[in-house]
């Protein structure tokens, strides 16, 4: 059996760009061409198997219309990652993805895992962004970055899949014996770690090396 | 202090007569007796010490009667001396619902199917035990590793049946009031199963609180991590309890903590009574029915039984923390223990009425001149534990009304050769038969006929239904009625607080025990409670998100484009807190542990309605108006009200012979009126609409002394709004429509609230011209939109309803196989679906057909009253996806191989 651990994702992005069309083909494997917009958030889950743990996803859909922009912090404040889309064919839509990514760095969680998804590429033939610059721009920022299509079911698995792996990264599973969430939201994520153990001895680490 | 003497007296006054009761029982069964001396012994002596300490207080009524339940006057003398150690005992040691309470991420998987559970238990010793979710039956599974040689498969599943408040085992009587109590009574009494289950070595043996948070901490990972394996090292003979071999204490959780519980969480009272009751001899019970050309049966009942007082007095008097709700449960609720039996009885009841008039004589305590079996020196009762905490007040009016006599007792023709004992107080009861001779009489309900000619020669245990002086005499009744009819001899048993064993040694006497376990503060109440604190504590995950709202409300008025549009983002809001409060594990212990799942999202659905609409509801009153001044309806609305006002009700619509309410009656509409925009809850808000409704009902036709129909009651409410002259009404119900949850719009109060909105749209687009019309166009295209919304948005989020087609694969004897993509909705059961597959597969003898769920190793019948589409989702949901099929065919083909032709069948897109 595996352990399970809770990851909290956070969807941001301008208006239209599909993050709802990603989570509804992430959960349910389903496409609807006439999904209509996502008021305040939605809320999803779903359970993949990642290394030797189980990664539960809770994921908050947020709206991307202008007018929610302000309920956004509330729920990517608490994530473990947060999923940028931006829409290939709309430039102004990869604009909006960098005031999020600022935002983010100013507000958001230290250490929140971002990835950057360059959502509808199956319409590649009216591209506006290339896919070189936002490469560069995620790799800029140590983003994850990747081109998806909800429709086509393209890349959306490998996204969460590279969201898993950096988030085991940076926060390794722990073993039976004892290790610490270093990070607050963790303990609420995970179903099993020990106590602060860990965290007093790194402090006392951190201490030490201060003097 | 007073209270805590209180407590402390009245447990022992609780615990005497179970533990005399027990004795008695037991007394043919000298093994049992060690097994539960030591944990009753622990219980008087605490209780003794504080009455001793606080002997002055003073129960009224009490005086009388406990010689009477003092069965055993020597025993309780004989524990005076070492009265602190057994104190320091009970707070030593763990319970095993505190182990199981502690460690449930190890054993409550519901996220794994009972195969996985399987898969887990094969390496665990016989009795070793998770509770997982079976994908296929949709319901919660207890698999039990089983004895090598007991059956060919190592594994059995029992499932578990969720009643209104209460879990329970499929073909167990025994029902509790959550998973936790359901699991720690079948460590100690096997009941349904083949054997009691046994908690892993690691849990059981765990000595202090942190050793169990280890484990905890290891969640699923414990079955595969070494402290699990250190079980064989640890001492064998724990390798599996049975009845007889006590396990590590049997105590639901200890009295001290108890109190500290109390403190910190604020239930002023609770405890949750036991019921256990047998119920065989169904044959004989309707062989007695008849021969006795009654709808009751004779039967005869004893209870143990300490209640919280608390909910009860608050269910009549108003003191202050007040009541809730009454639990919807109540109505359905299992019956309780009801009484059996045989005439012969011989009882210590302590009714909460004053004696009847009847048998008073028989209050002396020397019933055991009857009583034949010997006593044990010891108390054989196990352990079994009782919770209460009542503040002055409750136990004054507790007291105050048991003086009452509440109902005029029954007639009854006087009972030969009865002893009993009654105490005039209310917390406790116990009657027990000894011979033929004696016969129990019950002071109120109309059990008492039934004991009083209640024929059977057998002793007999039975429980009664106590509610110790106050209130709930309907709930009791309701309770207790139908078993009456349904059971003749059984025995029942009920403790508070915790678990009651009975040895299987007794099974001769009672084949088969049956129980309930609830506590009075309702789980719903408990739940309701416990997210309410957690919302408001910010340094959670759920508090920081509900505490942002609801700053964000306040502060972002200006995101909203209307009134509508503000409440559905404030709707959505709450529909989604709840599907993350269910789906993630911040709740601890989850939800669904306590509470059965269909009647988790009503818990959830209250819970918002308190962190979310209570503390907005001035707020979101103010910006509703601020909407609808600055549309400019608000200025609309009240001119034509006025208007609307000044006609008479003719004009309006109303039929002539229909006579409209008095100015009086207008006044107490109004009122009511003004309570309904009081409620934050738009459940509230919407019953007390439709009583207003009803009561407008009910004058038009007092008045006229004819009936109305629909037709004739949009008119009279129009009328009746515009005089009430309330221009927020408006709002409020926009409220309602926007917030009450969507599948509460079905009934009575839908289709009360669309009157009323379309009542006060005719107010609100009041023309002259348009007066006494019916509605006018522009009215009925809203109620269409509104209507279309909401339907809408009923389907639109859920995760089930993304696909609404189930791909099913039938298999014809000689046909092959082919597949059809049906309409399946969510709510769709099996049943249905099937007779769609009959017809579109044009199946002749559609009754020896059935849908199967397959996969690769199984076939799976799907019982009529499943949800295809919702077994389809929780298989997709799970973290590997096996291939399965729905599968139509031929009900005794089961070993049929199914050709992959179907193979990825069901994967509709």
């Amino acid at each position: 059996t595996m352990a399970i651990r809770e990851l909290k994702v956070c969807l941001l992005g301008d208006t239209g760009v599909g993050k709802s069309s990603i989570v509804c083909r992430f959960v349910q494997d389903h496409f609807d061409h006439n999904i209509s917009p996502t008021i305040g958030a939605s809320f999803l889950t779903k359970t993949v198997p990642s290394g030797n743990e189980l990664h539960k996803f809770l994921i908050w859909d947020t709206a991307g219309q202008e007018r929610f922009h302000s309920l956004a912090p509330m729920y990517y404040r608490g994530s473990a990652a947060a999923v940028i889309v931006y829409d290939i064919t709309k430039l102004d839509s990869f604009q909006t993805l960098k005031k999020w990514v600022k935002e983010l760095k100013e507000h958001g969680p230290e250490d929140i895992v971002v990835a950057i998804a360059g959502n509808k590429n199956d319409l590649g033939d009216i591209r506006e962004v290339p896919m070189k610059e936002a490469k560069e721009f995620a790799e800029s920022i140590s983003a994850i970055f990747i081109e998806t299509s909800a429709r086509n079911a393209i890349n959306i698995e490998e996204l969460f899949q590279k969201i898993s792996k950096s988030f085991i990264w940076l926060h390794p599973p722990v073993s039976c014996t004892s290790t610490a969430p270093l990070h607050g939201y963790l303990s609420t994520c995970c179903y099993y770690f020990q106590g602060p153990i860990l965290c007093y001895f790194l402090i006392c680490v951190v201490i030490m090396l201060m003097l | 202090m007073l209270l805590v003497s209180f407590v402390w007296n009245s447990l022992h006054f609780i615990l005497r007569p179970v533990l005399d009761l027990f004795k008695f029982i037991f007394s043919s069964c000298p093994q049992l007796v060690d097994t539960f001396a030591l944990e009753l012994e622990e219980l008087e002596k605490e209780m003794v010490k504080k009455e001793v300490d606080h002997e002055t207080l003073d129960i009224t009524g009490l005086d009388g009667d406990m010689s009477a339940v003092h069965l055993d006057p020597d025993h309780h003398g004989g524990t005076g001396g070492e009265r602190d150690s057994g104190y320091d005992s009970l707070r030593r040691r763990m319970s095993v619902l505190d182990r199981l309470t502690q460690t449930h991420t190890v054993w409550l998987l519901l996220c794994l199917s009972e195969e996985e559970a399987g898969h887990i238990l094969l390496q665990q010793p016989p009795g070793v035990f998770l509770v997982c979710k079976s994908p296929a039956l949709q319901r919660k599974v207890l698999s039990v590793r089983l004895k090598e040689d007991q059956s060919e498969n190592p594994i059995s599943h029992f499932p578990v049946r969720e009643s209104q408040y209460t879990f329970s085992l499929e073909g167990s009587a025994i029902s509790f009031a959550d998973l936790f109590r359901l699991v720690a009574f079948y460590c100690i009494s096997r009941d349904v199963l083949p054997f009691t289950l046994k908690l892993p070595e690691a849990i059981a043996s765990a000595k202090t609180q942190k050793e169990l948070e280890e484990v905890a901490q290891l969640g699923p990972g414990f079955w595969d991590s070494a402290l699990c394996s250190l079980r064989d090292a640890a001492s064998p003979q724990r390798h599996n309890y049975s009845s007889d071999s006590a396990p590590p204490t049997l105590r639901s959780q200890n009295l001290s903590s108890f109190q500290e519980k109390r403190h910190s969480s604020g239930p002023l009272c609770y405890v949750n009574p036991l019921f256990l009751q047998t119920r065989h001899h169904h044959r004989s019970q309707d062989r007695q029915r008849e021969s006795h050309g009654s709808e009751r049966n004779p039967e005869l009942s004893f209870s143990l039984n300490v209640d919280e007082q608390e909910a009860k007095l608050n269910n009549q008097s108003r003191s202050p923390p007040p009541r809730p709700p009454p639990p919807r449960s109540m109505p359905k609720r299992r019956p309780a223990p009801p009484p059996p039996a045989p005439a012969t009885t011989k009882s210590t009841t302590r009714p909460k009425t004053p004696p009847t008039s009847t048998n008073k004589s028989s209050k002396s305590p020397s019933k055991s001149s009857k009583t034949p079996p010997p006593r044990p020196k010891k108390p054989d009762l196990e352990s079994h534990r009782c919770h209460i905490a009542l503040d002055d007040e409750t136990i004054a009016k507790a007291l105050s009304r048991a003086k009452i006599p509440t109902s005029p007792p029954t007639a009854d023709k006087p009972l030969d050769d009865t002893e009993m004992s009654e105490r005039n107080q209310h917390l406790s009861d116990v009657s027990m038969s000894t011979s033929s001779s004696d016969s129990l009489e019950y002071p109120r309900y109309t059990l008492r006929q039934d004991l009083a000619s209640s024929p059977s020669q057998d002793q007999d245990i039975y429980e009664e239904e106590e509610d110790y002086g106050v209130g709930l005499e309907a709930d009791l009744e309701m309770r207790l009625r139908p078993s009456f009819k349904s059971r003749r001899r059984r025995m029942a048993v009920r403790l508070s607080g915790g678990s009651l064993i009975l040895p299987r040694a007794l099974k001769g006497r009672f084949r088969k025990v049956s129980g309930m376990l609830s506590s009075l503060m309702t789980p719903e109440r408990r739940a309701v409670k416990r997210i309410a604190e957690l919302s408001r504590d910010k340094s959670s995950y759920f508090g920081s998100l509900v505490q942002d709202y609801l700053s964000f409300v306040q502060e972002n008025k200006a995101c909203h484009t209307s009134g509508i549009d503000f409440l559905q983002t404030l709707r959505q809001f709450l529909t989604q807190m709840k599907a993350y409060l269910k789906q993630s594990s911040e709740l601890d212990p989850p939800l669904e542990s306590l509470i059965p799942e269909d009647q988790i999202d009503q818990v959830l659905e209250k819970a918002m309605h308190k962190c979310v609409l209570k503390p907005l509801k001035s707020v979101i009153d103010v910006i509703l108006h601020d909407f609808q001044v600055s549309s400019g309806g608000w200025q609309q609305l009240k001119e034509n009200l006025a208007l609307a006002k000044s006609k008479r009700p003719q004009e309006l619509g109303v039929d002539g012979a229909a006579v409209p309410p008095d100015a009086v009656v207008i006044e107490k509409i109004r009122h009511k009126f003004v309570n309904m925009r009081k409620m934050y809850s738009p459940e509230k808000k919407v019953s007390l609409l439709l009583r207003i409704c009803k009561l407008i009902y009910t004058i038009m036709q007092d008045n006229s002394g004819r009936m109305f129909g629909a037709d004739d009651f949009l008119p009279m409410l129009t009328y009746v709004m515009a005089q009430c002259d309330m221009p927020q009404l408006d709002t409020d119900i926009q409220y309602m429509m926007e917030l009450l949850d969507p599948s509460l719009l079905q009934g009575e109060g839908g289709y009360y609230l669309t009157s009323a909105y379309g009542a006060m749209s005719l107010i609100k687009n009041f023309q002259e011209e348009q007066a006494a019309r019916v509605l006018s166009s522009e009215t009925r295209n809203t109620l269409h939109q509104w209507h279309r919304r909401r339907t809408a948005q009923r389907t639109a989020p859920s995760v089930d309803d993304f696909q609404n087609y189930l791909r099913v694969a039938f298999q014809g004897i000689d046909t092959g196989c082919t597949a059809k993509t049906l309409v399946v909705h969510p709510y769709n059961t099996t049943e249905e679906v099937c007779s769609v597959c009959a017809y579109k597969f044009k199946i002749s003898d559609p009754e020896n057909y059935a849908l199967f769920l397959v996969t690769e190793e199984t076939s799976q019948q799907l019982a009529p009253d499943t949800h295809p589409q919702k077994i389809k989702s929780e298989l997709h949901s799970r973290p590997w996806t096996h291939i399965f099929h729905f599968v139509y065919r031929r009900i005794p083909n089961l070993n049929l191989c199914i050709p992959a032709v179907i193979h990825n069948g069901n994967d509709f897109q």
